[in-house]
């Protein structure tokens, strides 16, 4: 498997993508006060990890997103295993369910705030809210869509209803579940940013709003890129834990 | 490991499966009628008949999966009442009937599983399974690294595993290639006779049939239900190319064929 070529195209766009901007920053075309150099942001970004406020920042947003995705996965799987291996669960659920799932996890944060006050598991609980639904759906499927011939084998061989949800109904989910842990995973570094805005919660989305707000167009771009390599290692960590939990869907003559 | 695969059948006289007078209907449809049928313990009974004539709906009548809406199903003289495990059934299509996120070995061991064996003895029953039809070796791999002859060899494996006094089997043999398709027949006859177990097992091929079985029952369909019994006098072990030039093989096969032909 040789995919260097492909690796190194991918590295030449991103550096032409920081030449480009590099270059709009030089010609003066854009005021820097909205469009900092790259030069100078990463200098910032630099300082600010260095000097140890923006790196607490980041860990804070880090451990409320790390937060929300776990509450967003466990209930997402244990309550889609339910609905999935009990047809009465979903006829009960579903309607609840789908009044619920469209609606915006920005929208709820302000009936949060009113009920609840700006307690940090307030927002913990929007995070989670607005997360668990890539978890929940692939579950509710994976768990439900069983071939009918395993779950013959399962009656023939007196497996009972724990057991088959362990051995049989988990394993196939689990696909579709990470994938959507990953999707979920997503979803709270939006919320969880969003929601930092908005109440104003030590972390990175209110440091990024403040920046903003003050024209401190650097942090601003910092802290907007320290997001997104937050989102590149979570999706490149998923993709390991993803592989090493499924090996039979790799495994290869 | 030397260990009977299937417990003393002497214990209970009288047949091992036991059809009488059943009628079952489905969705208002008269699937099978007026059944009447008994193979006797260690037989090894084959069952041929076109499609749709009704051979999985009566492996389905013998598991307990379905109910006979007239008449009884009996096991060693017990009416049926649900999935036991002293039967095992092999299905045709293995790659849907093995968990495909367990390998071989791990396939096999959920029939011990089920049956509680303690931990500690599962990995040597497991090998001993697996050496017995022809895996040894290849435990570690998963159903989608394997050939569809050896997947069907793992399912024969998880059968065995559960100690079944009857094994049920649904044209097996069915999707594999010719030569694949010998070798497990004959493979499955000495395990057959070696386990003592009862076989009851479904095939559209009549020289399948009558090279495995002691008796063969042809069903003819719309209702289904008996058209034929032929016994099978030949001897065992039988051979692949012996037996099926033998006279007695060659006339066998033609009472067969006719009475298809009549039927069909
Ligand atoms: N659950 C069911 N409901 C209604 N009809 C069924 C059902 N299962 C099987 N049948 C019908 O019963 C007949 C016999 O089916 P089957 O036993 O699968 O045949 P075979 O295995 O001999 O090909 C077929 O006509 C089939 O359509
Ligand atoms: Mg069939």
């Amino acid at each position: 498997m040789s995919n260097w070529p492909l690796r190194a195209g991918s590295v030449l766009v991103t550096l032409s993508i920081l030449l480009l901007w590099q270059a709009v920053t030089a010609s003066g075309l854009v005021a820097p006060v909205f469009l900092p150099s790259p030069s100078s942001t990463f200098a910032n970004l630099w300082r600010g990890l260095i000097r140890g406020d923006l790196l607490g920042l980041t860990l804070s947003t880090m451990e409320r997103m790390i937060y929300g995705w776990m509450l967003a996965s466990l209930g997402g799987i244990l309550l889609g295993a339910l609905i999935g291996l009990s047809p009465r669960a979903r006829y009960w659920l579903t309607p609840t369910l789908e009044l619920l799932r469209p609606l915006p996890a920005s929208t709820l944060l302000p009936v949060g705030i009113a009920l609840f006050g700006l307690h940090p598991s307030m927002l913990l609980g929007i995070i989670a809210f607005g997360a668990v639904w890539p978890v929940l759906l692939p579950t509710i499927h994976g768990f439900s869509a069983i071939d009918p011939r395993l779950r013959e084998v399962a009656r023939n061989l007196g497996i009972g209803p724990f057991s088959f949800a362990i051995k049989f109904g988990l394993p196939n989910a689990l696909p579709d579940v990470i994938a959507g842990m990953r999707l979920s995973l997503t979803a709270c570094l939006i919320i969880t940013v969003v929601g930092e805005m908005i109440t104003a919660q030590q972390g990175l989305g209110a440091t990024i709003m403040m920046a903003a707000r003050s024209f401190r167009s650097t942090d601003l771009y910092a802290g907007i890129i320290l997001l997104g390599v937050v989102g590149a290692i979570n999706n490149a960590l998923l993709g390991i834990i993803e592989r090493a939990l499924t090996p039979w869907r790799t495994a290869h003559a | 490991m030397n260990a009977p695969l299937a417990p003393a059948v002497a214990a209970c006289a009288g047949p091992a499966i036991a059809f009488d007078g059943v009628r079952l209907d489905l969705g208002g449809k008269c699937i099978i009628d007026g059944l009447s049928l008994t193979i006797a313990p260690g037989e090894f009974a084959c069952v041929v008949g076109p499609s749709g004539c009704g051979k999985t709906t009566l492996l389905r009548l013998v598991t307990g999966l379905l109910s006979p809406t007239l008449g009884q199903v009996r096991r060693f003289g017990a009416p049926v009442d649900g999935p036991s495990r002293d039967v095992a059934i092999v299905f045709q299509d293995y790659g849907r009937a093995l968990l495909p996120w367990r390998t071989a070995s791990g396939n096999v061991a959920l029939a011990l599983e089920a049956m509680n064996t303690p931990r500690g003895e599962r990995v040597e029953r497991v090998a001993g399974l697996l050496d017995k039809v022809g895996l040894t070796g290849h435990g570690d791999k998963y159903p989608a690294q394997l050939s569809g002859g050896m997947q069907q060899r793992v399912q024969i494996a998880r059968c065995l595993a559960q100690g079944p006094r009857v094994l049920l089997m649904d044209e097996p043999f069915g999707a594999l290639d010719a030569l694949t398709r010998q070798a497990l027949q004959d493979e499955i006859a000495k395990l057959i006779s070696e386990s003592g177990a009862t076989a009851l097992f479904v095939t559209h091929d009549l020289d399948e049939a009558i090279y495995l079985g002691d008796r063969v029952f042809a069903l003819q369909g719309n209702p289904g239900r008996l058209a034929e019994v032929i016994d099978v006098d030949l001897q065992r072990p039988r051979d692949q190319l012996r037996t099926r030039e033998h006279p007695e093989f060659l006339r066998l096969r033609h009472v067969l064929f006719d009475h298809v032909q009549k039927t069909h």
